[in-house]
C-alpha cells in the first residue's frame, strides 16, 4: 500500500471541490480527489450517484449536454481544465474515452482505429498502418481483426467492438483512458478479456474506470473512490477499501445492504 | 515526471494562446452563421412567397374592391366590362375538394387501420410500396388517365359506369351491413329461435339491399353524362392522389398509439374492432386529424388534375351537389388564364390570379396553423 | 350489452371493411397503372408500317437504304392497282352528265383524302408542305383506322327526332356502285398488308429522335432532356441548401423563438400548392431579380428547387436524427472538433438517409407540372444545350402531357405520343423511388449486421 504523500507526488489529476449542477439540481457536491498515474482507479457507488458525470468531467464531455453548470477545479499535469481558455480538442486527445455501450462508427476496422490519427492530419499510410497494428496488439485484438481489417467493423461481436473502441482510443496517444461501465453490456467471457486487458494497459496508461461491479473494481483497480448521492465518501487503495472500509456507509454498500 | 511518460506523448499546453482561442472561436461563429444564413435563406423563401404574391394582387383589391371578388358569381374576365366575381370558382374548388374527401377520408382511414392492426407483417410489406407509388405518381399523370381514360368512358357509358362502381363498393358493403344487422336483430329473439331467426332475418335484409342495389344501379345507369370532364371525375382522381397522404399519416399515428394500450385493452377481453374504435382511435384522433387536413391541402392545391378533369366552367351547379356538372377551380383558374393575362401591362385580369394565388395561401397557412394546434394540444393533454 | 358471437361477427366484419378498403387502394393502383404502362409500351414497341421505315430514312437517316428501297418499291407495286382504278375512274366520270358527274367527283375527293391519309400523296403529284402529310400511316394501328376512313364514312341518323343525331357508318362502296371503282375497296381491304407492309418492331428513337412536325414523327428527344435539365437544376439548387439546414437544424439550433420559427417556416413552405410557386417563380425570379428575360430553365430549376426544398430539410433532418448519438460522442472524446465529428462521422452514416430523400424528391421536381408553366416550360421547342438552359425555355414530360392531350389540333392522331410520354414520366418516376425502396433495404440490412 502507497502512502499519501507518495501518491500525491505522483497524480496526474487533481479534483479540487468540485461541484455540477445540472440546471436546477445538484448533481456533484464538493468533491476533491488525485488520480495516480499508471494506476487503474475505480469509481463505485448506487446508480445515480454522479460517478459518470465526474468522469465525463474530466475531458469535458458534459460540455454536450446543455444547462451542465461545472464549478471547482480539475488540474491534468497541474493545468487547469475547467477553464474556457482550455484547447478542449486537445484535451480529450489526451484524455480518451471508452463508452458503456460500444460505439464504433459504421466503417471498416481499420478506419475505426485510425480515425483520431486521420482527423489530426496524419496522412502516412506507413505510419497509420504501423499504429493500427500496435493499437490492436495493445487491446488484444490484432489476430482476431487482422484479416478483416477492412471489413465493416459492425459485423464484430460485441466484445470485438468494445476492444476496438479501446483500441481507437489508445491509438491517439492519450494520458488518460476514460472507461464508463465498459462491460454492462457484455457476457462474461467478454468481460474476463477487457479485463485483463485493463491489467497489460495499466503500464501505459492511467486508466479510470466506472463500474457497477464491486468484484470488478476489486479484480482491476488499485485504488477505488466510492460515491454516494454525488458526495466522495471514501476514497483509498483498494485493497483496503474492500476489506477494512473506515466508513460504514462504504461497508453497507460493498457487502450488498444497498445499492 | 514527464520523463517516465511511455511512447513520448507530446506534451503540447492544453491553454490556447488568446489569439489562437479568438481565431477558433471566430472559425466557429462564422461556421455557425454561415450555416445559419442558409438555413434562415430557406425559410425566408416563405416570406418572400408571401410578400410578392401579395404584392402583385393588392392592385387588384386597389382597382376592383373585395365585393365583386368575394361575392359574385359572374367570371368574365375577358368581356368589356370584365367581371371578376370569384365565388363560383370557390366554389368549384370547395365541391372538388369535399368530393375528394368523401373519397379519400373513409377509404384511407380504414386501410390505414387495416395496416397498423389487422394485416401480418409481411403483408404489410407489400402494401407500403402500392401506397409509396400512389404518392409517386406525378400529378400531371393523373391528369391524364382523368382526361384520356375515365372521362371518355364516363361520357359514353354514362350511369353504366356509376352503376358499376355501385355494385363494386356497395355490395361488400351490404353483406357487412347485413351481417351486423342480422345479429343485432336476432340478438333480441328467445334464444331457442336465434339460430333460425339469424338466418331469417340475413336472408331477408340481403333481399333488401339486393333489391336496393339493383334500384339505385337502373336509376345510376339512366343518367346521362353530357360531359365526362366534371366535378365527379376530378373529385375521384383527387381522392385517389390524397389517399396516400391520409393513410401513410393516419397510420403514423395509430402506431405512435402504443402497443400497451392495445394489450391494457385486449386483457380485458376487448375484440379487435372495440380496442381499435373504442381505445386506439380515440387516442390517434390528433394525428387522424392532421392527416384529414394534410388530405384537403393536397386536395385544395393540386392543379394538373383539376384542370385537366373538372371542365373548367366557372358556375355554381342546380342543384349544387351535382357532381356530374363540369365546375371550375383556383389552381385551374390560374393556370390556364395566366397564359392570356396580360402581365406586361399590369391589368386587372393579370393581378386577380395572385388574388387568387394569395387566398390560397392563406387557406394552406390556416390549415398548416390548424394541423400545427391539433398536435400541440393533445401533446399538452398528454404531457 | 350485446352477446358474444355478435360481437365476434361486428370484429370480423371491421377486419372485412378494413381489407377491402386495402383491397380498394390496390385496385385504384393497378386501374390508373395498366392502361398506362400497357399502351405507352405501345409507343416502343408497335407494328410499323413501309411508310415509317420511309419516313425513318428520310428525316432521322437511320435504317438501311438499300432494303427500305425494296420494300418502298415492293409497296408501291401493291399499290399501283388502287391508282390505276382512280385513273380509270376519273376517265369514266367526265363521260357522265354534269348532276351526276359532279357528284362523283366530290365523292372521289372525299375518297382520295382518306386514301392519301393512309398511304400518302399519290405518286406523280406534287410533294405536300406540311410534313405530315408526305407520309402514310406509320403504324399498323393507326392504318387500320385509316383503312376503316377509307372503307366507310361517318353519317348521322336523324329518323329519331326526339334524340341527338346518332353517328352511324356507311360502307363507301355504295356511292361507287357499278363503276370502275367498286373493287377498290375490297382490294383495299384485302392487300393492306402487301401496300404497308407491317412488322413489329421496338423504336428506341422513341426517346433519343427529335420530335418533327408538332410530335406527328419521331421521339421526345427534346422533353427528356428538358426534364433532365430540369430536375438537374433544381437539385443542384436545393441538395446543398437542404442538407445544410438539416445539418444545422438538427446539430446547432437550441430551442428558442428563432428556430421554432425557422421550423414552422419549413412546414409552411411545405404546404405551398405547387401553382403558388409557379407565380412566385413568375413574380420574382422572371420579374423582379431577372435572372433570365423570360421562361428559362434556369427559372424552373430555382422554382422547382424551392419546392422540393422542404422534402429534402425533412428528409435529411430524419436520417441525421436517426444516427446515435454515440458517433458524436466518440468522435469527440477522439479529439475531432464538432464539424469534423459532422463531416467524417455523422454525415457518412447519413448518407443512405439522405440519399433516399433526394432520390424521391428528384422524382417529385420530374413529375412537377404548375411550377414550369409559368417559368420554363413552352409547348414546341429544340433540345437545348447546356449553356442555352440560362436563358432559354423548354419543352418538359411533364409539360407537354398536358399540352399535347388538350391543345394538340390532332389529339386524337398522337395517343401513342401522349402514351409513351406518360409512360416514360411514370416509368422514370417509379424507377426513382424503386432505387430509394432498395437504398432503404441496404440501409436496414447494414444496420442489423
Amino acid at each position: 500500500m502507497e502512502t499519501i504523500a507518495e501518491a500525491r507526488s505522483t497524480r496526474v489529476v487533481d479534483i479540487n471541490n468540485l461541484n455540477i449542477h445540472y440546471g436546477q439540481k445538484q448533481a456533484v457536491f464538493n468533491v476533491s480527489l488525485g488520480i495516480v498515474r499508471q494506476q487503474v482507479t475505480a469509481f463505485i457507488g448506487p446508480s445515480g450517484c454522479g460517478k459518470s458525470t465526474i468522469l465525463r468531467a474530466l475531458n469535458r464531455m458534459n460540455d454536450l449536454i446543455d444547462h451542465v453548470r461545472t464549478e471547482g477545479s480539475i488540474r491534468l499535469d497541474g493545468e487547469e481544465i475547467n477553464n474556457p481558455m482550455v484547447d478542449v480538442i486537445e484535451l480529450r486527445r489526451r484524455v480518451g474515452m471508452v463508452f458503456q455501450k460500444s460505439n464504433p462508427f459504421p466503417k471498416s476496422v481499420y478506419e475505426n482505429v485510425v480515425y483520431g490519427l486521420r482527423i489530426a492530419g496524419l496522412r502516412s499510410r506507413a505510419a497509420l498502418d504501423e499504429i493500427a497494428e500496435k493499437s490492436l496488439r495493445s487491446a488484444a485484438l490484432w489476430d482476431e481483426v487482422k484479416d478483416r481489417l477492412h471489413d465493416s467493423a459492425l459485423g464484430l461481436s460485441g466484445g470485438q467492438m468494445q476492444r476496438l473502441c479501446i483500441a481507437r482510443a489508445i491509438a491517439v496517444n492519450p494520458e488518460i483512458i476514460l472507461m464508463d461501465e465498459p462491460c454492462s453490456a457484455l457476457d462474461p467471457k467478454s468481460t474476463v478479456r477487457i479485463e485483463d486487458l485493463i491489467g497489460e494497459l495499466r503500464r501505459d496508461y492511467t486508466i479510470i474506470i466506472v463500474t457497477h461491479n464491486m468484484q470488478q473494481a476489486a479484480r482491476v483497480s488499485d485504488c477505488t473512490a466510492f460515491f454516494y448521492e454525488g458526495c466522495l465518501i471514501e476514497f483509498g487503495a483498494t485493497k483496503q477499501i474492500f476489506t477494512k472500509p473506515e466508513q460504514k456507509h462504504t461497508e453497507d454498500y460493498i457487502t450488498g445492504r444497498f445499492g | 515526471m514527464n520523463a517516465d511518460v511511455p511512447g513520448n506523448r507530446p506534451q503540447h499546453g492544453l491553454q490556447l494562446s488568446k489569439r489562437a482561442r479568438r481565431l477558433r472561436r471566430l472559425g466557429s461563429l462564422a461556421g455557425q452563421g454561415f450555416l445559419l444564413l442558409i438555413t434562415s435563406l430557406s425559410s425566408l423563401a416563405v416570406l418572400f412567397i408571401f410578400i410578392f404574391i401579395a404584392k402583385d394582387a393588392i392592385p387588384f383589391f386597389t382597382l376592383r374592391g373585395f365585393a365583386e371578388f368575394f361575392t359574385s358569381t359572374r367570371w368574365y374576365p375577358s368581356s368589356q366590362p370584365p367581371e371578376f366575381g370569384v365565388l363560383s370558382i370557390f366554389f368549384g374548388s370547395g365541391i372538388v375538394t369535399l368530393g375528394a374527401i368523401i373519397v379519400s377520408v373513409p377509404l384511407g382511414i380504414s386501410a390505414a387501420v387495416c395496416l397498423s392492426d389487422v394485416l401480418p407483417f409481411h403483408l404489410r410489406q407489400m402494401v407500403k410500396p402500392v401506397i409509396e407509388m400512389l404518392a409517386a405518381i406525378p400529378s400531371v399523370a393523373y391528369g391524364f388517365f382523368a382526361l384520356v381514360v375515365l372521362a371518355p368512358m364516363m361520357q359514353e357509358k354514362g350511369g353504366s359506369v356509376l352503376a358499376v362502381l355501385a355494385w363494386c363498393i356497395g355490395a361488400p358493403a351490404a353483406v357487412l351491413v347485413v351481417l351486423v344487422l342480422s345479429e343485432v336483430l336476432s340478438g333480441g329473439m328467445p334464444v331457442r329461435f336465434r339460430g333460425a331467426g339469424r338466418y331469417g332475418v340475413g336472408a331477408a335484409l340481403l333481399g333488401l339491399a339486393g333489391w336496393g342495389l339493383w334500384r339505385a344501379s337502373a336509376f345510376l345507369n339512366a343518367i346521362v353524362i353530357p360531359s365526362g370532364t366534371n366535378a365527379l371525375n376530378a373529385s375521384v382522381i383527387l381522392g385517389i392522389m390524397a389517399l396516400p397522404t391520409v393513410v401513410s399519416v393516419s397510420e403514423d399515428a395509430l402506431q405512435a398509439a402504443g402497443r400497451d394500450l392495445r394489450m391494457a385493452s385486449y386483457a380485458l377481453g376487448a375484440t379487435r374492432a372495440e380496442t381499435i374504435l373504442r381505445v386506439v382511435i380515440p387516442a390517434a384522433i390528433s394525428g387522424i386529424t392532421s392527416a384529414v387536413i394534410l388530405g384537403i391541402m393536397r386536395a385544395i392545391g393540386e392543379t394538373m388534375v383539376v384542370w385537366m378533369a373538372s371542365g373548367n366552367a366557372a358556375q355554381i351547379p342546380t342543384p349544387w351537389f351535382d357532381f356530374l356538372q363540369p365546375v371550375r377551380t383556383l389552381t385551374a383558374t390560374i393556370a390556364g388564364d395566366m397564359g392570356e393575362a396580360d402581365h406586361v401591362t399590369g391589368s386587372a385580369r393579370y393581378h386577380v390570379l395572385f388574388a387568387m394565388a394569395l387566398c390560397l395561401l392563406a387557406f394552406s397557412f390556416a390549415c398548416n396553423l390548424a394541423s400545427e394546434m391539433v398536435v400541440r394540444r393533445t401533446k399538452r393533454r398528454a404531457g | 350489452m350485446s352477446s358474444r358471437s355478435t360481437r365476434r361477427i361486428l370484429d370480423r366484419a371491421f377486419t372485412g371493411l378494413g381489407g377491402f378498403s386495402t383491397l380498394l387502394l390496390a385496385a385504384a393502383l393497378l386501374v390508373i397503372l395498366v392502361p398506362i404502362l400497357i399502351k405507352g409500351f405501345g409507343a416502343f414497341v408497335f407494328r410499323e408500317t413501309v411508310e415509317h421505315r420511309r419516313m425513318l430514312l428520310d428525316l432521322y437517316e437511320t435504317g438501311d437504304r438499300a432494303a427500305v428501297e425494296t420494300e418502298v418499291a415492293a409497296a408501291a407495286k401493291a399499290r399501283e392497282p388502287v391508282y390505276a382504278m382512280l385513273g380509270a375512274f376519273k376517265k369514266e366520270v367526265e363521260a357522265l352528265p354534269a348532276p351526276e358527274r359532279r357528284k362523283l367527283k366530290s365523292d372521289c375527293k372525299d375518297l382520295e383524302k382518306a386514301l392519301n391519309s393512309l398511304l400518302g400523296p399519290a405518286p406523280g403529284t406534287t410533294q405536300p408542305i406540311l410534313l405530315r402529310q408526305r407520309y402514310g400511316q406509320n403504324r399498323w394501328d393507326r392504318a387500320q383506322v385509316a383503312i376503316g376512313k377509307v372503307l366507310y364514312e361517318e353519317a348521322y341518323d336523324y329518323s329519331d327526332s326526339s334524340q341527338m343525331g346518332k353517328k352511324i357508318l356507311v360502307p363507301r362502296v355504295e356511292r361507287f356502285r357499278g363503276t370502275s371503282l367498286e373493287p377498290l375497296f375490297d382490294y383495299v381491304r384485302d392487300q393492306s398488308k402487301a401496300m404497308l407492309l407491317p412488322r413489329w418492331i421496338f423504336y428506341g428513337g422513341f426517346l433519343t429522335h427529335t420530335s418533327r412536325d408538332a410530335h406527328f414523327f419521331g421521339g421526345i428527344r427534346a422533353e427528356v432532356l428538358g426534364t433532365f435539365y430540369l430536375t438537374l437544376g433544381a437539385m443542384l439548387f436545393a441538395v446543398p441548401m437542404g442538407v445544410i439546414a438539416a445539418i444545422y437544424l438538427v446539430e446547432y439550433a437550441r430551442d428558442n423563438w428563432l428556430n421554432s420559427l425557422i421550423r414552422s417556416c419549413v412546414s409552411t413552405l411545405a404546404g405551398v400548392p405547387s401553382i403558388v410557386f409557379g407565380l412566385f417563380g413568375l413574380a420574382f425570379f422572371i420579374n423582379t431579380i431577372h435572372v433570365s428575360g423570360s421562361k428559362s430553365v434556369l427559372a424552373g430549376s430555382l422554382t422547382l428547387g424551392l419546392l422540393i426544398l422542404p422534402t429534402l430539410i425533412r428528409a435529411s433532418e430524419e436520417a441525421l436524427r436517426a444516427v446515435p448519438h454515440t458517433y458524436k460522442q466518440a468522435a469527440l472524446s477522439l479529439g475531432a472538433s464538432p464539424w469534423k465529428s459532422i463531416t467524417t462521422v455523422i454525415l457518412p452514416a447519413a448518407l443512405p438517409g439522405i440519399l433516399t430523400g433526394i432520390v424521391i424528391s428528384m422524382g417529385r421536381a420530374a413529375g412537377e407540372t404548375a411550377p414550369i408553366i409559368f417559368t420554363a416550360a413552352v409547348s414546341v421547342g429544340q433540345p437545348l444545350t447546356l449553356l442555352k438552359t440560362l436563358t432559354q425555355p423548354t419543352p418538359a414530360l411533364s409539360w407537354n402531357i398536358y399540352n399535347l392531350c388538350t391543345e394538340h389540333e390532332a389529339v386524337d392522331e398522337i395517343r401513342h405520343v401522349q402514351y409513351g410520354m406518360v409512360f416514360t414520366l411514370v416509368l422514370l418516376v417509379l424507377l426513382l423511388n424503386l432505387s430509394a425502396i432498395v437504398i432503404r433495404a441496404r440501409l436496414s440490412r447494414k444496420l442489423r449486421v
